[in-house]
């Protein structure tokens, strides 16, 4: 069984939390890890609107938006225990803030992988699940009976045909009836991290060509522009998006 | 040492917590530091947002005021915030047409959510800054005029205290009027509030479900309890697009973006897009349904782009208009509150 701590925060709590552990002198104290997101397609630095990419199907692309949630981030040591933050974070490629998450406090320990939800998972991803912004507002999925939010809008244009037939793409992933399609992303650390005080850094990649390619071929053709009610594509990209992050380094400062 | 520090760094919080429960003591109402014995003693203005809106960020530097709401609804509605007097904003800004007129005069209306403003998104950031914009630049505001007028001295000293007249002040007893123009007591607002007796239509329903799912996908960009993403978009008007957000950002992929507008009140704020094009909802809607056209930055959301459009039938266009009527909110374009106070 495996045993999970959840914080919450920002909380007051925590701060005097980390005062009261400050108190015990043998305690190391937590840590600070900062996770930093990045996006690459084909291990290249993503350059949205003026970039042409290649695709698995053979269609080049070009990304004009890429927003996405992801949530419930955890950290996992040797026992097995979970160490985790029921947080929602809110990502667009264009918006320098939301690339970075700071999660304070984490306790101290060795840890061996961190996990996380791609998406929302069902506790959350209802209508009006999420906090009343413009920002979430504009990520709502609302057919009806299956309110909620994208999970992400990878948005973009692709050469159909090589010879200058433009099309849109638009991966709109979110849940079709009772398929819920949020994805448990776990990656484990090479080897196992010693958190014990200071600040950490964390640096995460999103590769957008793996949505496209790994395992299954995502054919723009194939599915179209729409694919919110469309389970077939839903399912391609769930299955694809379990590849898609990787670590790139964890180190302390 | 260690707990030494501890200690002190709990006291050094613990007095700040404490310190926090001590009521903020706001600088003492000015009753007699001028010879005109005017009072500034400003009351806080409570703002009823419409239900299920966002929270409304209002800048800790401009709160509501009675004062300030009043001073910006006068200048508002006054010809004397134009260089040469000609014109108020509420001369284009019409209220029996939502704050709009003829021919693209971007409608005035829960404008405080915004945080890009003009079609091209020339001005970013609040409310405060877009009417700094208007007074100092587009209106080139004589601030003379106003120092000399028989009552505008007072209402800004009453709503902003010492230091007289500025753009600045104007534009933010603008922005506190304007926040106060929030429309969302539409049939739809009755029926999301369940209120008593108010449905949709057979039709309105059809118009609904086209709206918020891909058949007939409105929503991506005009979503939402605000019926606008607030975001710039190519929606694929022209083959060849005008600058739109281009001519802001110097972006080739911003040409041809312009702001999306609310559908809010759309019944109301005929002609439609940024050149005002389109006469009639009708025509917008035959537009999204074969009137697309191909450009490089037609945005990715214009998923029908393609096949030229969506293709409704004649049940499905009219479907839609009928849900768009439901956006109408006639206590809005009735409110007293924003009427002109001369």
């Amino acid at each position: 069984m495996v045993k999970t701590i959840t914080l919450y925060r920002p909380g007051f709590l925590a701060f005097i939390f980390l005062f009261l552990l400050g108190c015990n002198k043998d305690d190391p104290g937590g840590s600070l890890l900062q996770l930093n997101f990045d996006h690459t397609v084909g291990g290249v630095e993503l350059n949205l609107n003026d970039t042409w990419y290649n695709s698995a199907a053979g269609h080049p692309f070009m990304v004009e938006r890429l927003k996405y949630y992801t949530s419930n981030f955890a950290l996992q040591n040797a026992e097995g225990e979970l160490v985790e933050v029921r947080e929602v974070h809110y990502r667009d490629a264009e918006k320098p803030d939301t690339r970075t998450f700071e999660w304070m406090e984490v306790p101290p320990g060795e840890y061996t992988a961190l996990s996380f939800v791609f998406g929302l998972d069902e506790t959350v991803n209802v209508h009006g699940g999420l906090p009343n912004t413009t920002t979430n507002i504009n990520m709502e999925w609302p057919l009806p009976g299956e309110e909620g939010y994208h999970y992400m809008k990878f948005e973009g244009r692709y050469n159909a045909n090589g010879a200058g037939d433009i099309k849109p793409f638009n991966l709109h992933t979110g849940p079709t009836g009772n398929n819920k399609n949020y994805i448990r992303v776990s990656l484990p650390f090479s080897q196992p991290v010693k958190l014990s005080g200071g600040t950490w850094q964390l640096n995460l990649s999103m590769d957008l060509s793996e949505w496209l390619q790994n395992p299954n071929v995502y054919d723009f053709e194939a599915f179209g522009a729409m694919i919110m009610a469309n389970q077939n594509a839903q399912q391609v990209l769930h299955e694809n998006g379990s590849n898609v992050f990787s670590i790139r380094k964890i180190e302390k400062e | 040492m260690n707990r030494i520090i501890t200690s002190v760094l709990i006291l050094a919080l613990l007095f700040l917590a404490a310190s926090a429960c001590q009521k903020e003591t706001a600088s003492p109402p000015d009753n007699n530091s001028n010879n005109n014995n005017w009072v500034y003693n400003p009351t806080p203005y409570h703002l009823e947002v419409p239900a299920f809106f966002p929270v409304l960020d209002i800048p800790a530097d401009n709160p509501m005021t009675v004062q300030g709401v009043q001073l910006g609804r006068m200048l508002f509605y006054d010809p004397i915030l134009h260089k040469d007097g000609t014109h108020a904003c509420a001369s284009c800004h019409i209220q029996q047409f939502s704050f709009s007129s003829d021919p693209e005069v971007l409608p005035h209306i829960n404008l405080g959510w915004s945080s890009a403003f003009l079609w091209n998104g020339k001005v970013e950031g609040s409310l405060e800054d877009i009417m700094l914009f208007e007074v100092k630049d587009f209106f080139v505001t004589d601030l003379g005029n106003l120092e000399a007028h028989p009552d505008y001295p007072r209402l800004f000293y009453e709503a902003f205290g010492e230091g007289g007249i500025t753009h600045e002040r104007a534009a933010k007893a603008l922005a506190q009027f304007e926040r106060t123009m929030a429309s969302g007591n539409s049939k739809y607002d009755q029926v999301l509030r369940q209120e008593p007796g108010v449905f949709l239509t057979d039709e309105e329903l059809n118009g609904y479900d086209l709206f918020f799912t891909e058949e007939g996908d409105c929503f991506h960009c005009h979503g939402g309890i605000l019926f606008t993403d607030n975001e710039f978009h190519n929606n694929a008007l022209d083959a060849d697009p005008e600058a739109g957000q281009g001519a802001i950002t110097g972006s080739p992929f911003d040409l041809g973006r312009f702001k999306t507008p609310t559908l809010r009140n759309i019944e109301l704020t005929a002609p439609y897009m940024h050149d005002g094009r389109y006469a009639t909802l009708e025509e917008v809607v035959d537009f999204y349904s074969e009137g697309l056209h191909t450009s490089p930055t037609a945005d990715p959301l214009m998923k029908a782009l393609p096949q030229g459009g969506k293709h409704f039938t004649a049940q499905e266009k009219s479907a839609l208009i009928a849900f768009l009527k439901t956006l109408t909110d006639t206590s809005y374009i009735a409110n007293p509150a924003l009427s002109s106070p001369f």
